[in-house]
């Protein structure tokens, strides 16, 4: 188990820098750190961009442009973006706030998955069944924004016009300087009262599918023989269900889940602009929209870093989980 | 299946001159039926799949059919009637704000829509088929590079990919244009998928004949392996179908995706803005959004159900 850990981690770095190498090739392409400077009238004059282009070591090869990019990331400089605030320091703001609704999001899902996939399936063909089944075929054909659009304009407003108190809050990731007047418990309240609307419209992304998948698993094996002579030896059935089923039937999951990081860090996108929140998706719109090569490369990491993280952890937790994978 | 068949052979030469014969066939009237049929009768027995393709069927006519009836076309702008409810002035589902037709303009939307679907699932499906085939088939190497770089691809959140192409390309905000996008990044997991059929497939007999008949491997591939993958090259295509219409519309309401042209998804980010105020504007063009990605979705599962009837593929 640990040359195979060892084994994976190293294959897992190597991934990582062959990853970073294809984003800075994306964006190098795709960005021009003068944009900005072309559209202004006048027009700057040609020595304006000579400068520009030696300050900003444009000239340069594209490797070694590459390497002093890379070698300012190891050492956790990100670079600068446009207007001259390292990326950095804004990335890890960043990555706090969107990390909270991503984290609730996924648990949430995942909770609710396991339990109507469970249900859906030990309850095959009955009418739960047909009601969750149709639930998350609608789930899966609904746009995340239209559905958290859907969430705030009509569920939450209307909620709250009827309590005649702010209960669900629509906008922003916290309450405007709440962090410099409240305190701890009401910055606390403050912000969970902010991430209810969101994590549930970032998680239905994935709940649908993950319920389907589990649901899958769970017939699977609640069809296998081992279930069978569980029960003929005497077992209650909950104790099979649970024990014998349920242990087996997650595992399956463990990797999907895993696998889907990236799926819902995209939804994490789409899900902060409709409730204006401050996170990374802000920050990687906002920035693409200027054409600012910094910012955008060090988010395309953050995010292959944390996929390829999370590929790692399902590869390691399927061999924890299921003694049969072949280790060597 | 295969007894069924061995009785239909028996009783295929039917020789109605002997009376004891036509006796037998009359008891065992048994035909056989091809794999085709047998998926076809499938899928037309699944009651949802049925009802998704019927109802998408339905829309598509009536999408692409009644706006050459119907009084106001997609682009009129009505001035004595702008922002207005559904059935005011004979607007059916009411206007937006310039005073277009929110019906004829949803019609419209289908039609660009499909459009969309053609485009990018074929060039999906034509990468998708040509990696795949390659990667399997060939092994080795050439193996190696593409499915390595499918994997490094796929670091990357798909929907980010797209994001930073499209706002590359700020002239290609038609239909057309997002539809090419969207197929150029959708063939990855059809890829992954028919490389590893190939993998079982290649080392299969009617392969290794086909090779010692002295087939060339152009025909092997096309004329062996994909007639052997249609099952889920075609449940993919459907599928992708319902992924892409989501995708545009996402695309479409983060500012990257359709913006100088109509279609479903840019309809429904438009509305999005107008929720609380007209809400119409919001209701019909997401509905009838969800409508189609559920059929289409129904449809993909009731053909994967057919060609594998064990029922134990399950996306995610």
């Amino acid at each position: 188990m640990f040359f195979f850990t060892v084994r994976r981690l190293l294959s897992s770095i190597v991934v990582l820098f062959a990853s970073s190498l294809a984003v800075f090739a994306l964006c190098v392409a795709s960005f021009d750190p003068l944009a900005p400077y072309r559209t202004r009238q006048p027009a700057p004059p040609p020595e304006f961009f000579a400068n520009l282009r030696e300050q900003l070591n444009l000239n340069e090869p594209f490797i070694s442009r590459y390497f002093s990019w890379l070698g300012g990331v190891l050492t956790l400089d990100f670079g600068e973006s446009n207007g001259g605030t390292a990326v950095g320091p804004q990335l890890l703001g960043r990555l706090g706030v969107t990390a909270r609704m991503v984290i609730a999001a996924m648990v949430l899902a995942v909770i609710l998955a396991i339990i109507v996939g469970v249900l859906t399936a030990v309850r095959q063909y009955k009418p739960e069944d047909y009601f969750f089944t149709f639930l998350t075929y609608v789930l899966i054909a609904l746009p995340t924004f239209w559905f958290a659009a859907l969430l705030k304009e009509f569920v939450a407003i209307q909620f709250n016009d009827l309590v005649g108190q702010q209960v669900f809050y629509t906008i922003g990731e916290q309450s405007p300087a709440i962090e410099l007047i409240g305190t701890r418990s009401e910055i606390f309240w403050d912000r969970l009262g902010h991430l209810i609307l969101p994590t549930i419209s970032l998680a239905m992304l994935s709940f649908a599918a993950w319920s389907r998948f589990q649901r899958a698993a769970m017939l699977d094996v609640l069809n296998s023989d081992y279930i069978r002579l569980a029960r003929a030896k005497g077992l209650q059935r909950r104790r099979v269900l649970v024990r014998h089923g349920l242990r087996n039937a997650l595992i399956p999951l463990t990797t999907v889940v895993a696998l889907n990081v990236g799926l819902i860090m995209g939804g994490a996108v789409v899900t902060e602009t409709v409730f204006v929140w401050h996170g990374m998706g802000e920050y990687l719109i906002v920035s693409i929209g200027r054409s600012d090569l910094f910012p955008v490369l060090g988010w395309l990491l953050v995010a292959a870093f944390f996929v390829i993280l999370f590929n790692l952890i399902a590869d390691l937790l399927y061999a924890v989980l299921d003694p049969r994978i072949r280790l060597n | 299946m295969t007894t069924v068949e061995k009785a239909a052979d028996k009783v295929a030469p039917p020789q109605t001159a002997d009376p004891l014969h036509e006796q037998v066939e009359r008891e065992f009237t048994v035909k056989a039926r091809s794999q085709r049929e047998q998926v076809f009768r499938r899928f037309v027995r699944n009651k949802q799949a049925m009802g998704g393709l019927i109802l998408f069927l339905a829309i598509l006519a009536i999408c692409w059919i009644y706006p050459y009836f119907y009084q106001f076309g997609f682009n009129d702008l009505d001035a004595t009637s702008r922002s207005v409810g559904p059935g005011t002035n004979g607007h059916v589902l009411g206007t937006e704000g310039l005073g277009r037709d929110l019906f004829a303009n949803i019609m419209r939307g289908v039609q660009r829509s499909t459009l969309i679907i053609l485009i990018a699932v074929a060039l999906s499906l034509t990468i998708g088929l040509l990696v795949g085939l390659l990667a399997g088939y060939y092994g080795g190497w050439v193996d190696n590079v593409l499915m390595r770089l499918v994997d490094l691809i796929l670091t990357v959140p798909g929907l980010v990919v797209l994001i930073v192409v499209a706002s590359n390309f700020p002239n290609l905000r038609s239909a057309t244009g997002i539809a090419l996008i969207l197929g150029l990044f959708g063939w990855l997991d059809l890829s992954r998928i028919l490389r590893s059929q190939i993998l079982g497939l290649r080392e299969r007999e009617f392969i290794e004949a086909a090779h010692a008949l002295g087939a060339s491997d152009t025909r092997i591939m096309f004329k062996h392996l994909v007639p052997n993958m249609l099952g889920s090259i075609i449940v993919w295509g459907t599928l992708a179908a319902a992924t892409i219409v989501l995708a545009e519309a996402t695309l479409t309401y983060l500012g990257f995706g359709v913006a100088n042209d109509t279609s479903l998804g840019k309809l429904v980010s438009d509305g999005v803005s107008a929720a609380s105020t007209r809400p119409w504007l919001f209701y019909y063009p997401g509905l009838m959004l969800v409508i189609i990605a559920l059929c289409i979705n129904l449809i993909g599962d009731g053909i994967r159900d057919a060609f594998d009837p064990s029922n134990k593929r399950v996306r995610a």
